[in-house]
């Protein structure tokens, strides 16, 4: 597999404070990579650097060879970016050939209307969509130029479940034909199911790099939930070894722990008023917040 | 690059046509205006010039700055405080094919402008001029706007939409009644006169009075506008590289 987007130990400061902290990454081409991060972790800044919208301040990015904000790479990128709004007085249709214009090789109309489910809105004005039809109108305009490598930034947000649906079903079918997809989500259940690789950034940093099922089982985290009968107070809890996280939602608790084997027995032992037992591995939901946790008590 | 030009230019011609600011501001007020002054003034001169005539010019640029001034600084003022320049700079369109197709589309939306007050002029009114004198006049009118496409492209630069909408109809309101577009200078008092003499306005107006009287090109009033047209050409550049420098 070909490398298309090399980051070198990138740093990008805004006035002094940092907002990407010596970023390396390399990301083959036909992957599916979604970067996920909390709130400020520098996940929107990365992906400007990368779109070339953003100059680093220090280190080198590459896409395909060249510079971000060269022609060549211009001509083979698409995104969805946030916090866009639509162009006014123009249709569905006028806007998304009007994108066509721009690139050497577009997709036809009719596929990009197709890709976004936007057949029977395509002479509507696009200021009418609504905020989902909206977000698929921008999908249609990033894929414009038939992009080997594409960006979505938070392309779910304002999207419905219907749309959501339609939208990861016409990304999953494009993943599969060589391009390359970088994306940033809110819902670590989307990344989860699409995505086959996972960057987590933390403050600027990277701080774990795997496939889902890596992630998942890297954090050794395990989680133990039963319903916890009358006689069981919360304090008889605390003092177990081996508890990473305990919550309580009504009578249901939620432990995690490195060892569920362990806790098991020691719960059983302990002969503690607890049924309906089920013992899981966590989802990507629980990887990722004992990577943050951990991230931030170093 | 050509073929992205043209569908720029299109998709901007269309959504020009499609506001409805424009044609008020830019289409129906200098007309019914032309109308309203015509009707009521009578057969007058100007400086030797019929007021027809005289008026027509002075509707046409009032017409043509209106629609360049409002257009231009809000449509830049929009697309980027609503990101819409952000996403046009991922695509391959060069940024200077995107600010020049902006300024051509409004060049062929104002030379429509400018046929539709002439046509006006000769068939309802019935001025009679030399084929010359029409096209000069025209000529003059179409290129003459550029410093006020500059002015819209420098008020494009503030950030909020509102803002850049109550500043252009300002400016272009008082730049147009100061410049002696309304009226004619030569009814003002004379601190406005030499004030009007300063203003790109009255020289945009002027250049065009001129070829009416048969008198050549003023040389003063080319120089005080393509003055205007660097100055404003200038500060907006100055500042756009200031706001994109992050």
């Amino acid at each position: 597999m070909q490398t298309v987007i090399t980051m070198d130990h990138v740093d990008k400061e805004y006035k002094g404070t940092p907002a990407v902290k010596d970023l390396s990454l390399t990301i083959q081409e036909g992957t599916v990579t979604a970067l996920l991060g909390p709130n400020g972790a520098g996940k929107t800044t990365t992906v400007s650097m990368l779109l070339g919208l953003q100059k680093p301040t220090r280190g080198q990015i590459r896409i395909l060879g060249g510079a971000p904000d060269q022609p060549q790479a211009r001509q083979s990128v698409g995104a969805m970016l946030q916090d866009i709004s639509v162009i006014d007085r123009l249709t569905v249709r006028e806007t998304i050939e009007l994108f066509r214009s721009y690139y050497a090789k577009p997709l036809a109309l009719s596929s990009l209307l197709a890709m976004a489910g936007l057949e029977k809105e395509q002479n509507k004005f696009a200021t009418s969509l609504s905020g989902g039809q909206k977000r698929r109108l921008d999908f249609a305009l990033a894929m414009a130029g038939d992009p080997k490598i594409l960006y979505l930034d938070e392309p779910t947000v304002g999207m419905d479940v219907g749309s959501r649906q339609l939208f990861w079903e016409s990304v999953r079918a494009m993943a599969g034909k060589g391009r390359t997809i970088i994306l940033t989500t809110h819902y670590l259940d989307e990344a989860d199911s699409i995505a086959d690789r996972i960057v987590v950034i933390n403050q600027g940093k990277l701080i774990a790099d795997g496939t889902p099922a890596q992630i998942k089982s890297a954090q050794g985290r395990r989680v133990i939930t039963f319903t916890a009968g009358e006689r069981l107070k919360p304090d008889a809890l605390s003092g177990i070894p081996g508890i990473l996280e305990t919550v309580w939602s009504g009578r249901k608790v939620k432990l995690s722990s490195p060892d569920t084997d362990q806790l098991i027995r020691t719960l059983l032992s302990r002969d503690l008023d607890i049924r309906d037992i089920e013992i899981s591995a966590g989802g990507l939901e629980d990887a990722f917040q004992t990577l943050i946790q951990g991230d931030a008590s170093l | 690059m050509m073929k992205s030009m043209i569908a720029q230019c299109k998709a901007e011609i269309l959504r020009t046509l499609r506001n409805r600011r424009f044609v008020v501001f830019s289409v129906v007020m200098p007309v019914m205006f032309y109308f309203i002054f015509t009707g009521t003034m009578g057969d007058i001169k100007v400086g030797g010039i019929d007021w027809k005539a005289y008026y027509l010019m002075s509707m046409t640029a009032f017409g043509v700055i209106g629609a360049s001034i409002n257009t231009l600084s809000v449509r830049f003022a929009q697309e980027r405080t609503q990101g819409w320049v952000r996403l046009i700079r991922i695509t391959p369109l060069p940024n200077s094919a995107y600010v020049l197709s902006k300024m051509l589309s409004q060049s062929i939306v104002n030379l429509g402008t400018i046929l539709l007050m002439f046509l006006i002029g000769h068939f309802a009114k019935g001025i009679d001029l030399s084929l010359g004198q029409w096209v000069a006049c025209g000529l003059w009118i179409w290129i003459g706007v550029l410093p006020f496409m500059a002015l819209g492209l420098l008020l494009g630069t503030l950030k909020s939409v509102e803002v850049v909408q109550v500043a252009a109809n300002i400016l272009y309101m008082s730049l147009s009644v100061l410049g002696g577009l309304w009226m004619p200078i030569t009814t003002m008092p004379k601190l406005m006169q030499t004030i009007a003499e300063y203003l790109p306005s009255y020289r945009f107006g002027q250049g065009a009075w001129n070829v009416l009287g048969g008198i050549g090109p003023d040389w003063t009033g080319i120089l005080i506008l393509a003055a205007y047209a660097l100055v404003f050409v200038i500060l907006s550049t100055y500042i756009l590289k200031r706001q994109e420098a992050v």
